[in-house]
C-alpha cells in the first residue's frame, strides 16, 4: 500500500482496513464537493513513508518551535524564519481566534521540537534533505518531533507539517486530523528545477521571490535562472557596465544586489539558484552595449568567436557571477545555435580559415572555451544537450548534460558516463500549453535506465517555463499546477508514484488550492476539452476548486 | 511648525497656490521628448506642477507626522508600506550586503529628501461615502529659506493622507545607475481630491471562492489606483460561503467545507480594507440570485424542483433576510448595502402551487411580488441603518415605489443614470458594455472614455451620481486569473473616476494617457500585481511575444 512506509510493518494490520477506504477513495476519484479528501493522506509531494492513525490534535494558540539536543545554532535564522513562515501559511488562510487554553489540553500539541544534526547551513547540490516526522496521537501530544540532517531537511519537514494543518471552521483553530503521523522523508532526486526566464520578459523581483516561495511549497530545489538571451540583457555586470544597456528599459533590470537577494531569499528557502549564460548563440542582447560582440552590425548573432574580447567578457561575467551564485554549477547554455553569422562575416571566415576549422569545429570550440572559464572560476558546467549531440566525447567530464530536444537523451548521456538532466520539451516545458498535467506527472526521468550506476548520473529533472508569451501577469499560472506534478515524479521514490496520473488528480487539485489559499496564482487543472487547453486556462464556469 | 487652526488657510497651501501660480504664468521649458513632458502618475491629479530638479530620497526616510490626527496608527503603516515598496531594490551604502561596493566609489552625501512630513487636520478616521480625501503633496528641495522643505503631506483626514502617500510613491523611483531612490521633475506641486466619492471595484466570491490572502491582495492594488469601494458580492445562486451565525446552516451552501469565510474573516477584509482607505460594501442580492441558500434550507425555495427566485410566499424568507442583515450588520460599517434584485425570473413563483395560490390570496402577478419582494427587502435594510443599492432593473421596473433613499446601480446599458437621477435616485455607473470587466473583449480606451456624467448636464443631477464601479463577475475568474483580468482595465476606470473630466476628455489618448497606463501597469507588476499586457486584443492574454513591459 503507498500509504505504508518500511517502518511501519509492525502496525500494518491495524491499518488494512483503513488502507483500503483511502484507497478506494483515490481511485474513486472525486464525487462531490463535499466528500472531497475528507480523509486520506494529502500531503504533495507524497512523502518516501507515511503512516497515520484517525485522531485529531489542535495546534495550541502559542505553539513554539524549540531545538532541544539540536547541534544546529541557527545562526543566520534560516530555521526561525522558516518556522515563522509556516505558522504565517498555517494560520493565514482563515482568521484564528479560537482559545485552545479551553480545549482539552491534552489534545492539544504546545509546539515543535526540532533536531538537526549538522552544525552547517551551507546550501549545495546534493546535500541531506530528508526528516523525519512525528506528530504525536492524542494521549500525549505535547510536542511535535522534526529531526533532519540539515536544516534544508527541517524546512522540508515544515513543509509537510503545513500541509497536515487544517483550519477547524467549528472550533476556530487549527487542527491536525488523523494523529498519530509517522513520517520519513527524504527525495528521489537531488536536482528538482525550475527554469525562470528574464530575458524574453522582465519579472520584477516580487515576482520572483513569489515563485520562489511557490516552489519550496513543491519541495522543488532549484532556480535555474535563464538571465540573459537574445532579446535583452537584464543583469548588471560590474565587470562590464554596460552590458546591461542590453536590457529592454532602464527600469527592467537587476543590480547585483538584486541578484545576491534573489539568491539569499531562495537559500533561506532551501532553493538553490542556477544561473544561465546561454553561449554563443542566445546573447544577441549583449552587443547593445559592445558592438564588438557581434560578428557585424547586421549579422549579430552567435557571439564573435573569432574576437579574444568575446572570451575575456565572458571571463569577466563568470568572475562577478561567482561572487553571488554560489550553486556549484553554472549554465553555459550552447543550444541552437546557428553559425551562418559566422561563415558569412568576412573577418569571422577569415579567422576560421587561418584556424583550419568549418563552423561546427568552432561551435565546439567556443563551448570548451567557455567551458574551461567557467572551471577556472571553480563552476561545474551545466550545457543544453546539442554540445553532447555534436562533441558529446569532448566536453569536459565536469559537464553535466541538460536534455531538452526529446527523450531518450538521459540513457546516451548516462552510457557515456556524464551526468543528466531530464527536461524533454515534450512533457516537460510550461511553456507547451497543450501538455496535460498527466504527461508532466508520468514523465520518467530514468526511462530506460536500469543500471544503478548509470541511474545516479541522472541528478534530476527541470520543468522550464520560457518566457515568450509569459510576464508578470500569467507566470505562475502557468508554472502551476503542471510544475507541481512533475515535483512529485522528481522528489516521490518511484514505487510510490501513481501508476495512472489519474489516481492523484483529488491529491493534486487539493495542492493546487492550497496554493491559492496561499496566494499562489496556480491555475485550474483543467481537463483537456476541446475548449480549453491543459496550461494556464480559466476556469470554464462556476465551480469549486477542489473540482477544476 | 504648521499651523494648526482649521480657521486659518494652511501655510503649504499658499507656498502651493502661489507656486502653482508662478509656474504657470512662466513660461516653462519643455523638454522636447515626448514622454517625459506626462506626469507619469496614475490617477492623474486634480492640479499639479514640476520643476527640473532631480531630488533624493533617503533610504533611512523618517517619518514626522502632525496635526490632530498624527496618533492614528492608520498613517504610520501605510508609511512602512510604501517605504517597501519604494525601497525595493537596495540602495548603495544602506545596509548593504552587495560583494560589489569595493567596485564603485562610495558617495558620502547626503539625501534631498530625510523625512516625509505628514499633517492630517482631523482625528476622526471615521471611513464612511464621500469623506474628504483631499491632499496637497509638495517635493522640493529644502533651501533652507523655506519652513516647509522635503516632502509635505498635508491632508484633511487619514484618508486623504493615504491617497498622498500613494501619489509619492509614484514620484520615487529607483535609479539603476546611482543606485538610489529620486524624484525627478521636482519642486512637484500637488493639489488632488477625487471627482467622485465612489470608485469601486466588485468581487464575487460567490462563483469562485476567493481566499481571504487573494482577496487582500486585490484590496491592496486597488489602493494603487485610488479605488476606495470593495463591492463584495458574496452570495450568488451557485455557492454560499459566508458564516452568518443565526442562519448556521446557511453556509453548507458553499462550494466545499474550506471555501468558506467566517465572520471573523470578514472582520479581517474589512479592517484590511479601511487601513488602506477602502470601504467594503456587501451585497446579498434577493430574490433571484440565491438558489444556493437552500443547501441548508430548502424551505427558501419555492419547491426542491424550482429553486429560485427565493420563495416570496413565506415569511421565513424574510426572517432570514432580517437575520443576515443584522449579522452583517455588525461586521459591514459602510452605510451602503447592495440588495440586488437583477435578473428576477419569476416562472418558479407563478409555476408553484403554493407560491402561485398565494400570489392569488394576495391579489399580485408575479411582478407585483418582485416589486413586493424588493421593497420589502429594502425595509429591512433601513430598518437596519442601511442605505439600499439595488440593481436597475427594480428601478426600471418600478422606480415610482422605491425608497428615495435607494442608489441605483447601473449595468445594462447607457442612458441609466440620467433617467435616475432625473427623479431624484443617486446613482453609480456600471454600463456592462464598458465597465464589466469579464468582458473581455473591451479594450482599455472604451474603458477610459466611458463617462459616468454622460447625457447628464444639470449639476445638481450630476451631484447624484455618487461614482462607479468595474464589475469583475467570477464565472471565469479564480485566484489563478482575477488580477490579470481586473487590471490594467480597472486602472482605467479609475482615473476617469478620480481625475478632472476635463483633463482626461481631450486630446489624443492614445499620447496622454496610454504611456501613462503603461507605465502604471509595469509598475503594478513590480508590486507583485499580476497585471495583463495593456494593448491585447483580449482582457488576460499573455503577451503576444517577447518585449518590453512598457510597450505590451
Amino acid at each position: 500500500m503507498w500509504v505504508l512506509g518500511v517502518t511501519e510493518r509492525r502496525v500494518m494490520g491495524a491499518f488494512w482496513v483503513l488502507n483500503l477506504v483511502l484507497f478506494l477513495v483515490q481511485v474513486v476519484g472525486i464525487k462531490g464537493a463535499h466528500g472531497i479528501g475528507e480523509h486520506g493522506v494529502r500531503i504533495w509531494p507524497m512523502p518516501l513513508s507515511v503512516s497515520h492513525g484517525h485522531k485529531s490534535l489542535y495546534v495550541g494558540k502559542d505553539f513554539k518551535i524549540m531545538s532541544q539536543g539540536s547541534k544546529y545554532k541557527d545562526a543566520s535564522g534560516i530555521l526561525k524564519d522558516g518556522f515563522s513562515r509556516f505558522l504565517a501559511v498555517v494560520k493565514g488562510a482563515h482568521v484564528v481566534d479560537g482559545d485552545t487554553s479551553k480545549l482539552d489540553q491534552s489534545r492539544v500539541l504546545q509546539g515543535l521540537n526540532v533536531f538537526i544534526s549538522s552544525t552547517k547551513d551551507e546550501l549545495q547540490y546534493g546535500i541531506d534533505e530528508s526528516y523525519k516526522l512525528l506528530v504525536p496521537s492524542p494521549d500525549k501530544p505535547t510536542y511535535a518531533h522534526l529531526e533532519a540532517q540539515t536544516v534544508y531537511g527541517a524546512l522540508h519537514g515544515l513543509q509537510t507539517l503545513s500541509q497536515l494543518c487544517q483550519f477547524n471552521f467549528s472550533s476556530r483553530v487549527i487542527e491536525i486530523l488523523m494523529t498519530p503521523w509517522i513520517i520519513n522523508d527524504q527525495p528521489r532526486f537531488s536536482f528538482r528545477g525550475l527554469l525562470i526566464d528574464t530575458s524574453r520578459h522582465y519579472q520584477p523581483l516580487p515576482i520572483i521571490k513569489n515563485v520562489i516561495d511557490s516552489m519550496a511549497y513543491a519541495k522543488l530545489n532549484v532556480l535555474h535562472w535563464h538571465i540573459v538571451d537574445t532579446q535583452s540583457f537584464p543583469l548588471e555586470i560590474p565587470s562590464y557596465p554596460k552590458l546591461w544597456d542590453g536590457a529592454y528599459s532602464t527600469s527592467e533590470r537587476y543590480t547585483m544586489a538584486d541578484a545576491a537577494e534573489i539568491v539569499s531569499y531562495a537559500q533561506k528557502r532551501g532553493i538553490n539558484v542556477l544561473a544561465e549564460l546561454d553561449v554563443p548563440g542566445h546573447a544577441l542582447s549583449w552587443g547593445k552595449g559592445y558592438p564588438s560582440l557581434w560578428p557585424s552590425k547586421d549579422c549579430q548573432e552567435p557571439l564573435d568567436v573569432s574576437n579574444e574580447f568575446t572570451f575575456k567578457v565572458i571571463d569577466g561575467i563568470l568572475s562577478d557571477f561567482s561572487k553571488v551564485f554560489k550553486y556549484k554549477f553554472v549554465h553555459l547554455g550552447g543550444d541552437e545555435v546557428n553559425t551562418s553569422c559566422w561563415t558569412l562575416t568576412p573577418h569571422v571566415s577569415k579567422w576560421l580559415k587561418e584556424h583550419s576549422m568549418n563552423e561546427s569545429q568552432a561551435y565546439q570550440y567556443f563551448v570548451l572555451q567557455a567551458q574551461k572559464i567557467a572551471l577556472l572560476h571553480g563552476y561545474e558546467i551545466v550545457n543544453w544537450e546539442e554540445t553532447f549531440n555534436n562533441f558529446g566525447n569532448k566536453l569536459s567530464p565536469k559537464t553535466v548534460v541538460h536534455n531538452w530536444l526529446g527523450g531518450g537523451v538521459a540513457q546516451r548521456v548516462v552510457a557515456a558516463g556524464l551526468r543528466c538532466i531530464v527536461s524533454n520539451q515534450d512533457k516537460w516545458y510550461l511553456d507547451h500549453l497543450d501538455t496535460t498535467w498527466e504527461q508532466f506527472y508520468m514523465n520518467e526521468p530514468l526511462t530506460n535506465i536500469t543500471k544503478s550506476e548509470q541511474q545516479k548520473l541522472v541528478i534530476g529533472g527541470e520543468v522550464c517555463m520560457w518566457g515568450e508569451t509569459v510576464d508578470a501577469s500569467d507566470i505562475q499560472q502557468t508554472i502551476w499546477p503542471r510544475a507541481a506534478a512533475a515535483a512529485e515524479r522528481l522528489w516521490t521514490p518511484y514505487d510510490k508514484l501513481a501508476k495512472e496520473a489519474k489516481q492523484v488528480t483529488g491529491r493534486l487539485a487539493h495542492f493546487r488550492c492550497l496554493l491559492n489559499q496561499r496566494g499562489i496564482a496556480a491555475a485550474p487543472l483543467a481537463a483537456d476539452t476541446p475548449l480549453t487547453q491543459p496550461g494556464r486556462s480559466a476556469p470554464l464556469e462556476p465551480g469549486s476548486c477542489y473540482l477544476q | 511648525m504648521l499651523l494648526k487652526s482649521q480657521e486659518h488657510l494652511s501655510v503649504l497651501k499658499v507656498i502651493i497656490i502661489t507656486a502653482l501660480l508662478i509656474i504657470f504664468t512662466s513660461s516653462l521649458s519643455v523638454s522636447t521628448d515626448v514622454d517625459d513632458s506626462l506626469a507619469y502618475i496614475w490617477p492623474l491629479p486634480a492640479q499639479f506642477s514640476s520643476g527640473n530638479d532631480t531630488l533624493s530620497v533617503d533610504p533611512a526616510l523618517c517619518l514626522s507626522v502632525s496635526g490632530k490626527g498624527s496618533g492614528l496608527k492608520i498613517v504610520e503603516e501605510a508609511f512602512e508600506r510604501y517605504k517597501a515598496i519604494i525601497f525595493e531594490h537596495e540602495v548603495e551604502g544602506v545596509n548593504s550586503h552587495s560583494v560589489f561596493n569595493n567596485f564603485r566609489k562610495r558617495r558620502s552625501r547626503g539625501f534631498d529628501i530625510g523625512t516625509l512630513k505628514i499633517v492630517v487636520h482631523s482625528d476622526n478616521e471615521e471611513l464612511q461615502l464621500g469623506v474628504d480625501e483631499s491632499y496637497t503633496l509638495l517635493v522640493a528641495k529644502n533651501e533652507g529659506l523655506s519652513i516647509i522643505g522635503e516632502a509635505t503631506i498635508e491632508a484633511n483626514t487619514v484618508y486623504g493622507a493615504l491617497r498622498g502617500l500613494e501619489t509619492f510613491s509614484q514620484l520615487c523611483s529607483f535609479d539603476y545607475d546611482t543606485k538610489s531612490v529620486l524624484v525627478y521633475k521636482a519642486p512637484w506641486y500637488i493639489q488632488d481630491k477625487p471627482r467622485f466619492a465612489f470608485r469601486g471595484l466588485l468581487i464575487d466570491t460567490s462563483r469562485h471562492y476567493l481566499p481571504v490572502d487573494v482577496i487582500e491582495q486585490i484590496i491592496e492594488s486597488m489602493s494603487y489606483a485610488k479605488l476606495n469601494v470593495l463591492h463584495w458580492h458574496i452570495i450568488d445562486e451557485q455557492s454560499f460561503p459566508l458564516e452568518v451565525p443565526t442562519y448556521p446552516n446557511l453556509w453548507k451552501g458553499a462550494y466545499s467545507k474550506w471555501e468558506r469565510y467566517t465572520v471573523e474573516d470578514a472582520h479581517e477584509i474589512v479592517s484590511f480594507a479601511k487601513m488602506r482607505g477602502i470601504n467594503v460594501m456587501a451585497e446579498v442580492d434577493v430574490p433571484g440570485h440565491a438558489e444556493s441558500w437552500g443547501a441548508g434550507y430548502p424551505n427558501l425555495w419555492p419547491s426542491p424542483s424550482c429553486r429560485e427566485p427565493l420563495d416570496v410566499s413565506k415569511n421565513f424568507t424574510f426572517e432570514v433576510i432580517s437575520s443576515i442583515l443584522s449579522d452583517l450588520r455588525k461586521i459591514f460599517p459602510f452605510e451602503l448595502f447592495h440588495l440586488g434584485g437583477d435578473e428576477v425570473n419569476t416562472d418558479c413563483w407563478s409555476s408553484t402551487p403554493h407560491v402561485k395560490k398565494w400570489l392569488r390570496d394576495h391579489k399580485l402577478t408575479a411582478k407585483e411580488a418582485y416589486q413586493y419582494f424588493v421593497l420589502r427587502a429594502q425595509k429591512i435594510a433601513i430598518s437596519k441603518n442601511w442605505t439600499p443599492v439595488n440593481w436597475e432593473e427594480t428601478f426600471n421596473s418600478f422606480a415610482s415605489n422605491l425608497n428615495p433613499r435607494t442608489v441605483v446601480h447601473n449595468w445594462l446599458g447607457g442612458g441609466v443614470c440620467p433617467k435616475a437621477v432625473a427623479k431624484g435616485f443617486r446613482c453609480i455607473y456600471s454600463n456592462q458594455g464598458f465597465w464589466y470587466l469579464d468582458h473581455l473583449d473591451v479594450p482599455w480606451d472604451e474603458v477610459y472614455t466611458a463617462e459616468p456624467l454622460e447625457g447628464i448636464s444639470d449639476p445638481s443631477n450630476q451631484e447624484l451620481v455618487l461614482g462607479g464601479e468595474v464589475c469583475m463577475w467570477g464565472e471565469t475568474a479564480d485566484t489563478s486569473d482575477i488580477q490579470q483580468t481586473i487590471w490594467p482595465r480597472a486602472a482605467a476606470a479609475a482615473e476617469r473616476l478620480w481625475s478632472r473630466r476635463e483633463a482626461i476628455s481631450t486630446g489624443n489618448i492614445t499620447l496622454t494617457a496610454l504611456p501613462r497606463l503603461h507605465y502604471f501597469r509595469c509598475l503594478l507588476n513590480r508590486r507583485g500585481v499580476q497585471a495583463a499586457p495593456v494593448l491585447n486584443k483580449y482582457a488576460r492574454e499573455p503577451p503576444i511575444g517577447p518585449g518590453s513591459c512598457y510597450v505590451q
